[in-house]
């Protein structure tokens, strides 16, 4: 027999690849929601285009059930998300806290952010979800107008929604991958600038349609 | 180039003295042509305060005991150059680490329950045969044991990591650096699954954050996102197999 240093007391009671599960569903889950995002976007974005072609994409959606597939679906996703991804918030965040004063370094200041950031999305994601299903359907006049009213909630949420998206991806392939760090955080820092100005250009469409549908 | 005053703001306390709380204390000093901090160290020693504990042994960055924070930094005090910095420069003992005064910790007894934990020697059921010629091993597979072993257990990536500061039984970058050079190890014997059952999970692999401050402070520059990549990927799998 080797003696590989495994302790035959522990081996009952917990499942011993929980940490690996909880770890892969954190990173698919995120996945998942990034893509969503990315997408999201994307559709948004075809107001830009015209009324038309948002008007007739959100039809679709809605016709083929799409989105009453996607919804609750992205949703369950999302609480996953939080469910899993809470376990590595510090016991003491203040030890957390402190060492990141202490050693000035970036991707450990970025983690900080990145729980300040799920802080504010789930609160203000939450928010937009409700607004949204209360003003069923998506058409682009009643979009225009909630965004006329209230641009700077959405401003702070694809900001938030973005950064967060962005650095939480960078360190799934980091933690995994065979990429190196600069390459992988030009290539993601490009995508999210190009998604925030896709989106900062249709919420500006939204803005000023929203006083003209009005 | 006129010669600057440096002023080290240094970590004092020690544990035989506990009346006396750990405080920073100062010390003035002229930097000379390509001054480091051990040099500077050893000055003041030498000049200004014979009760000043720090550690060092080889100073040129080969057997890893000058370790300390340098403005906050994992560094090794006999490999940082003081023109690199400000004329005010602070210098702590690593954290995660047993002090044993001032400057100076334990980082041995840290390693050596790593290498326990991670039962870090070759595991084989091959009887050993002292006339027989040694097994050979091609270049590369030569290069990627090498590699991972020029660690030279500074503790640099175990201070600057967050999750090793934060919880306690987390094996670090240097572990699993160890780990990963005995899995491409052929004269190891051991299985995925027994790997598996000393580093996949939360105080292996699975528990780092994958926030690099290893990989952006280990003085060696050991590839530590490529090694717990590999460790992270091989634990995946060795996970979902069974
Ligand atoms: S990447 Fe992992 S091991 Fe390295 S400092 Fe971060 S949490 Fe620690
Ligand atoms: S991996 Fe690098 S930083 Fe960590 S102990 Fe070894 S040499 Fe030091
Ligand atoms: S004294 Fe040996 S590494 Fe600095």
């Amino acid at each position: 027999m080797l003696d590989t240093g495994i302790s035959p007391q522990r081996s009952i009671g917990r499942n011993p690849r929980m940490d690996l599960y909880l770890d892969l569903a954190q990173l698919i889950s995120g996945f998942l929601l990034v893509g969503f995002l990315w997408t999201h976007m994307v559709f948004v974005a075809t107001i830009i285009i015209g009324v038309n072609t948002f008007n007739s994409l959100a039809q679709f959606l809605d016709d083929y059930y799409l989105s009453y597939v996607g919804i609750p679906f992205i949703g369950l996703v999302a609480l996953i998300h939080v469910i899993v991804v809470c376990r590595r918030i510090p016991n003491r965040y203040q030890d957390y806290w402190r060492h990141a004063r202490t050693i000035m370094h970036f991707d450990t200041w970025t983690w900080i952010f990145q729980v300040v950031t799920a802080l504010g999305i789930a609160f203000l994601a939450g928010i937009h979800v409700f607004l949204v299903i209360m003003g069923w359907p998506i058409e682009a006049d009643t979009s225009a107008a909630r965004m006329h009213a209230f641009w700077w909630f959405y401003l702070v949420l694809l900001i938030l929604g973005e950064y967060h998206a962005g650095f939480g991806i960078y360190r799934q392939f980091v933690k995994w991958g065979w990429i190196k760090r600069k390459t992988i955080g030009f290539a993601l820092k490009s995508i999210t600038v190009i998604i925030v100005a896709l989106g900062l250009a249709a919420l500006w469409v939204f803005v000023q349609l929203g006083g003209a549908l009005r | 180039m006129k010669n600057r005053t440096l002023t080290f703001s240094i970590f004092r306390y020690n544990p035989a003295t506990p009346e006396i709380k750990p405080h920073m204390q100062s010390y003035q000093l002229d930097e000379t042509t390509g001054m480091t901090v051990f040099v500077a160290l050893n000055r003041i020693r030498e000049e200004q305060d014979p009760s000043l504990m720090f550690d060092f042994v080889c100073r040129a960055a080969i057997c890893g005991s000058c370790a300390m924070l340098i403005n906050g930094k994992p560094r090794l005090a006999c490999k940082t150059l003081t023109r690199d910095y400000g004329s005010k420069i602070t210098l702590m003992p690593l954290p995660v680490f047993k002090l044993i005064g001032d400057l100076s910790v334990d980082t041995g007894t840290w390693f050596r329950h790593l290498s326990i934990k991670t039962r870090a020697w070759i595991h084989t059921n091959k009887e050993f045969d002292p006339k027989a010629l040694e097994e050979r091993m091609d270049n590369a597979t030569a290069l990627e044991i090498y590699e991972p072993e020029r660690c030279i257990e500074c503790g640099c990536c175990i201070a600057g990591c967050a999750t090793a500061n934060i919880r306690e039984d987390f094996l670090g970058a240097a572990g699993l650096n160890r780990v990963a050079r005995f899995m491409v190890d052929p004269r190891d014997h051991r299985t995925e699954q027994e790997y598996f059952e000393v580093v996949g999970s939360d105080e292996g692999v699975f528990g780092c954050y994958g926030l690099m401050a290893c990989d952006d402070n280990c003085p060696t520059q050991l590839p530590l996102q490529w090694q717990l990549a590999f460790v992270r990927r091989k634990m995946a799998v060795a996970g979902l197999k069974r």
